[in-house]
């Protein structure tokens, strides 16, 4: 261990096991040092000069990243010194760096106008050619990512992602001296599948993400903690969105999962909560739409279930919804209904991985976050009962399908799948995006987006984690949990006042293996801002 | 009028080692603990027969040593040596640093653009001649200093100079 | 006065680069002896420190000391040597004659190093430029091989030893020595951070020990007479042995001069047997005194200056390379200081922002204010902007070395720049004017 005192605006000292990087030192220690090639996953390489400090009894000026941790240092990080070359290195950043903020998607989290704003000098004494690199500005580097050279720092953090976390090597520096520029090789393109982390950990606005490109500034943004629900590995996410639109995805610190990434797959499914078909409650009478509003379309349905048997209703839940969802649906239909057939699908996809702190993670190889889940809520056959397969074998028809979630699989888009299903005499399904199966049933219940409510989701580890909802849904849409409540409440089964929070205690006791939940696990990771001073999590 | 180097140019053809270069590529891996430590003298092996380092050929190395393309390419692009275009048969460098350019290297390299109508950094069309402006070559007692392709020419002078030109020009 | 001639005892000699040769004139005969008696390793760093025997590429770290850097217990990894034949330093030539005609001289003190701290495989990294150098060196190397001076068991001692060439591609960043390492593995020539050092992680991350051409020169030398002989050449105890002097600029007889470490500035300009005073009569106004690196001297301050470590960093300088160039009073001090910032802006690994954006900087001001598009404040703006760039801003060294003609040609002829600037001209070429 090793005691550093920080001689900052108050003195601080702090006591950090040996080897500690003196910039995580300082942040234990509630200072900050400046810096822009540091990150705590890749080499570090002291080259952006941006963390200099003066350290007692070392004559020079020092980089804080490269400069070994001793019991007993004092480090200055406000002597005049220090500010000095704090300002110094500001001032050779800024000279040949466009004035881009205006038009720049980084502004609000950049670290050249955090760092510039805090340690940086207020004129230029710069007036010569700014550097130019035709060619190599506003030019997609990849599929995903836009670069422009001209805002690039050449901080290598870009480069030391792809070399050293995804592994793929497609950056690297090209020339030298003044010239020198980030690119790949002509003909190759920045095209893994994280590639959108590089834009992540790029500190200013020379590597940006193509999707969210103009589309909003991100000091409106809200951030939410999330579950990405594009595998089951459950990296955690924020939701960013302003009012009712979700614009982006951004990774939540979470070494055991996800660590500081999300892949391009996962990350770009952020747009799909954008997207709803279906705004009221559907009950299709001759083939023509009515919009009679909630209490006539579940009295219906509660009037169906009671006027049949549980042997003749399919229950289908879904790999898409949290654990609260597919437990009260097994709890009223399997439970209370006695409904024996239950079942949940999910659709495969290729086995995603992703770089976690302590090694790869692989998913499963299924296209939904929560098939784990559903599974342990109980959405399988039980004894004597039939599932889907049953249905599309032709095998059973059932009398009544209630399908917790259109979008459950690809085949709500099939068509002899979904003419099995039809084959009932009455078809509900919870809706927000349009398909085969919506068009074609009975009742249709408009439900939210996962940004529109709360609950959790468990990846196939078995690790449950929280997703919180970035906005409420738009009346008369409700969460699927609050869709099948209301069912519950009129069928004798649940309290009003229930919600996930509360379901999940009630889940906990009932399903093997959820008792005695860890509640930091259920929170999951650090919610990341770019730019601005955290003591942890900064991306 | 530094020419930028972020790429080399392509030169249309597949690029393959001879056996015999192959031959040489096992005693210089021999010779490293690692295979990347073997770039350079790849990349030398290449322009010893090509004199310039194509596109195809950088594809090639870096399969051969199992690196990255666009590591290659940083290191092509970070040292002057590697050209990166076809060269013309005559590599003339002029030496413009400090001793040199207190003995009239600047004058030599102009009277020189001046005699083959380019100027430093391009080849003349013929594909004869090409002109480098290049740092300290180690000539200095000897200004000013200059290399046509891998020998020394120092002192040069303006009639030398002439006279070089000359007798290269007359090369088939 | 004359001195006798050790380093280039041989350089003159008909066929001084074949083997037969440098044996028949006594060489290889100290490592001969080694391979016979295999004294213990570390009493040759003991007898290397003992000579005081001091760095020639340009820092001038006691190499006896650098040598016993490498750990006792280095885990089972391979030690290197690794000789910086790199020679880029504007103004320097002498390693590059040492190697075109006494390779034999370098090789045996690359393998009595190499005995020194244990190492079996050694490397020649030598800049792309020198093609006939690398020629010889391969030559000079197969030849020793042939006659049992390098191999496996050499002479039946049970000490193996190869040297591998190793050739640069056109970098003065790749003489630092770990930015020559990282070229060494196949990589961008860019500077490493330190520590860790190259004796505890250097070549392939192994234990390595990097020496300048002319530092292992001395070593036969040291080894054959003694280092007492050694340490009774130069001008005190922390400045000893012959020095390879480069002489180059305005002078009538540029050259490599070797001389006692210490010799005077003043001596090697105007001395007989070196420079014999500056061409067509006319007079001194500014040595560099230790390559491009090195902070310019006056006419006043070239007056007894030692060329030795201590000697020039009295006057507020650096030996550094030990490359001396002589400029006469024709020349302009601002074209000459932007003469060096070209190369330096050219010369930059890009790696850290100071350097980076610092030496284009001083370039651009430096050529508007030669060509006489200067700017008031453009004077004062050079003097800071170079003062942000050095003294542990950076990286590496490098931009300390960038800024040393900036910073000397500010400070001591302020009036050459003021002139450039108020008047759009040379104040050199107004002089010549009004006298003719």
């Amino acid at each position: 261990m090793a005691k550093i005192t920080f001689q900052d605006a108050v003195t601080k000292t702090v006591e950090v096991p040996d080897g500690t990087n003196m910039i995580e030192a300082a942040k234990l220690a509630g200072v900050e040092i400046p810096h822009f090639c540091y990150h705590p996953r890749f080499t570090v390489v002291g080259q952006c000069r941006m963390c200099l400090v003066e350290i007692d009894g070392m004559p020079k000026i020092q980089a804080a990243c490269t400069t070994p941790i001793k019991d007993g240092m004092v480090v200055k990080t406000s002597s005049p010194k220090t500010k000095d070359a704090q300002k110094s290195t500001m001032e050779f950043l800024l000279i040949n760096h466009p004035l881009d903020c205006p038009i720049c998607d980084q502004a609000g989290e950049c670290k050249l106008q955090d760092n510039s704003f805090g340690y940086g000098f207020q004129q230029s004494r710069y007036d010569e050619r700014k550097k130019q690199y035709a060619g190599y500005s506003r030019t997609k580097i990849g599929p995903r990512v836009i670069a422009d050279m001209t805002r690039c720092i050449l901080c290598t953090r870009c480069i030391r992602f792809t070399q050293e976390i995804s592994k793929t090597g497609e950056l690297t520096f090209l020339d030298r001296a003044g010239s020198t520029l980030v690119w790949t090789h002509e003909g190759r393109e920045l095209d893994n599948d994280w590639s959108a982390c590089a834009a992540d950990v790029c500190p200013v606005g020379a590597l940006t993400v193509e999707e969210f490109r103009f589309r909003q500034r991100v000091w409106y943004l809200k951030k939410t903690p999330s579950v990405c629900p594009g595998c089951d590995i459950g990296c955690n996410n924020s939701i960013e969105s302003r009012g009712e639109t979700v614009y982006r995805y951004m990774p939540r610190l979470n070494p055991d999962v996800n660590d500081y990434w999300l892949c391009d797959h996962g990350r770009f499914l952020s747009e799909s909560l954008n997207e709803r078909a279906y705004t009221r409650p559907i009950a299709r009478v001759s083939g023509d739409d009515t919009f009679p509003g909630w209490e006539p379309v579940l009295d219906r349905t509660v009037a169906a279930l009671r006027e049949t048997t549980g042997a003749n209703v399919l229950a289908l839940g879904s790999a898409h919804l949290s654990n609260e969802e597919n437990w009260l649906l097994r709890k009223l239909f399997g439970d209370t209904l006695g409904v024996p057939n239950l079942d949940v699908v999910a659709d495969g996809d290729r086995v995603r991985t992703m770089p976690s702190k302590h090694g790869w993670i692989e998913s499963s190889g299924v296209a939904a976050a929560n098939l784990r889940g559903a599974r342990d809520a109980g959405l399988a056959p039980r004894a004597g009962g039939k599932g889907l397969e049953d249905v599309y074998s032709g095998a059973w028809t059932p009398e009544i399908v209630y399908v917790a979630d259109g979008a459950f699989s690809r085949d709500a888009d099939h068509p002899d799948r979904v003419a099995a299903l039809r084959r009932a005499t009455l078809l509900i399904v919870h809706a927000r995006t349009e398909n085969l199966l919506t068009r074609e049933a009975d009742i249709v219940l408009p439900c939210a987006s996962l940004a529109q409510k709360d609950g959790t989701f468990t990846n196939r580890f078995g690790r449950v984690q929280r997703f919180e909802r970035a906005m409420l849904p738009k009346p008369p849409v409700k969460a699927d949990w609050e869709i099948l409540l209301a069912l519950a409440l009129k069928l004798g089964f649940g309290d009003p006042g229930w919600n996930p929070l509360s379901i999940f205690p009630l889940l906990a006791a009932d399903v093997p293996g959820y008792a005695g939940f860890d509640e930091a696990q259920l929170e999951g990771g650090l919610t990341m801002k770019k730019g601005l001073f955290v003591s942890e999590g900064g991306l | 009028m530094k020419k930028l180097r972020y790429s080399s140019a392509p030169s249309g053809e597949p690029f393959a080692f001879t056996d015999g270069e192959s031959r040489e590529i096992e005693a210089i891996l021999a010779r490293y603990p690692t295979r990347q430590a073997a770039l350079l003298p790849l990349l030398w092996l290449v322009q010893a027969r090509t004199r310039w380092i194509s596109r195809e050929a950088v594809e090639e190395v870096a399969r051969v040593l199992g690196l990255t393309t666009a590591f290659v390419d940083g290191v092509i692009t970070f040292y002057t040596m590697y050209n990166l275009d076809p060269v013309g048969r005559h590599e003339l460098q002029f030496c413009t640093s400090i001793s040199c350019h207190l003995n009239g290297a600047e004058e030599l390299l102009a009277r020189c653009e001046q005699k083959l109508g380019i100027h430093a950094g391009e080849t003349t069309p013929d594909g004869k001649f090409t002109i480098t402006e290049v740092e300290c070559i180690a000539g200095c007692d000897r200004a000013p200093s200059m290399q046509v392709n891998d020998r020394y020419y120092e002192p040069m002078t303006a009639e030398k100079l002439d006279d070089l030109l000359a007798t290269l020009a007359k090369e088939a | 006065m004359a001195y006798e001639r050790t380093l280039l005892a041989r350089i003159d000699k008909e066929n001084s680069r074949s083997i037969d040769g440098y044996v028949r004139d006594g060489g290889y005969q100290a490592w001969e002896k080694i391979l016979r008696e295999k004294p213990e390793p570390a009493s040759i760093a003991e007898t290397v420190k003992k000579a005081g025997l001091r760095g020639r590429g340009g820092a001038g770290f006691p190499t006896g000391v650098k040598w016993t850097f490498i750990p006792k217990d280095t885990k089972g990894k391979p030690i290197y040597l690794v000789l910086n034949a790199d020679e880029s330093e504007p103004g320097t030539f002498k390693d590059r004659l040492l190697i075109e005609r006494d390779p034999h001289l370098v090789l045996e003190g690359m393998a009595i190093a190499a005995y020194a701290i244990g190492c079996k495989r050694a490397y020649i990294y030598i800049r792309g430029e020198f093609w006939d150098g690398a020629r010889i060196l391969n030559d000079a190397i197969r030849e020793a091989n042939e006659k049992g001076y390098l191999g496996e068991n050499l002479k039946g001692s049970g000490v193996a030893l190869e040297i591998v060439v190793h050739r640069g591609a056109g970098a003065y960043i790749c003489g630092e020595e770990t930015a020559l390492l990282e070229s060494l593995e196949g990589k961008r020539g860019q500077p490493r951070v330190k520590p860790p050092f190259p004796a505890v992680s250097g070549a392939f991350a192994c234990p390595t020990i990097v020496n300048n051409v002319e530092t292992i020169a001395c070593v036969p030398l040291i080894m054959n007479r003694g280092a007492e002989w050694f340490a009774s050449i130069g001008r005190n105890e922390k400045n000893t042995g012959p020095k390879l002097y480069c002489l180059s600029g305005h002078v009538n007889r540029p050259g490599v001069y070797e001389a006692p470490m210490g010799l005077p500035l003043k001596e090697l300009i105007f001395g007989d047997a070196f420079g014999r005073g500056m061409r067509d009569g006319r007079k001194v106004k500014a040595v560099i005194p230790g390559g491009a690196s090195a902070a310019m001297l006056t006419p006043a301050e070239i007056e007894d200056c030692p060329l030795d470590f201590d000697g020039v960093a009295a006057k507020g300088s650096m030996l550094g390379s030990a490359a001396i160039v002589v400029m006469n009073e024709d020349t302009c001090m601002v074209r000459a200081a932007r003469n060096l910032a070209k190369f330096f802006a050219h010369e930059s690994c890009g790696q850290c922002t100071p350097c980076r954006e610092g030496c284009p900087w001083l370039l651009t001001v430096l050529t508007r204010i030669e060509a006489g598009a200067g700017r008031p404040e453009d004077i004062a703006l050079l003097s800071a902007v170079a003062k942000q760039m050095n003294n542990g801003m950076t990286l590496c060294v490098f931009a300390d070395a960038a800024v040393a003609p900036v910073l000397s040609t500010t400070g001591k002829w302020p009036d050459e720049y003021a002139y450039h600037v108020e008047h759009r001209r040379c104040l050199v070429g107004a002089r010549q004017e009004a006298f003719a």
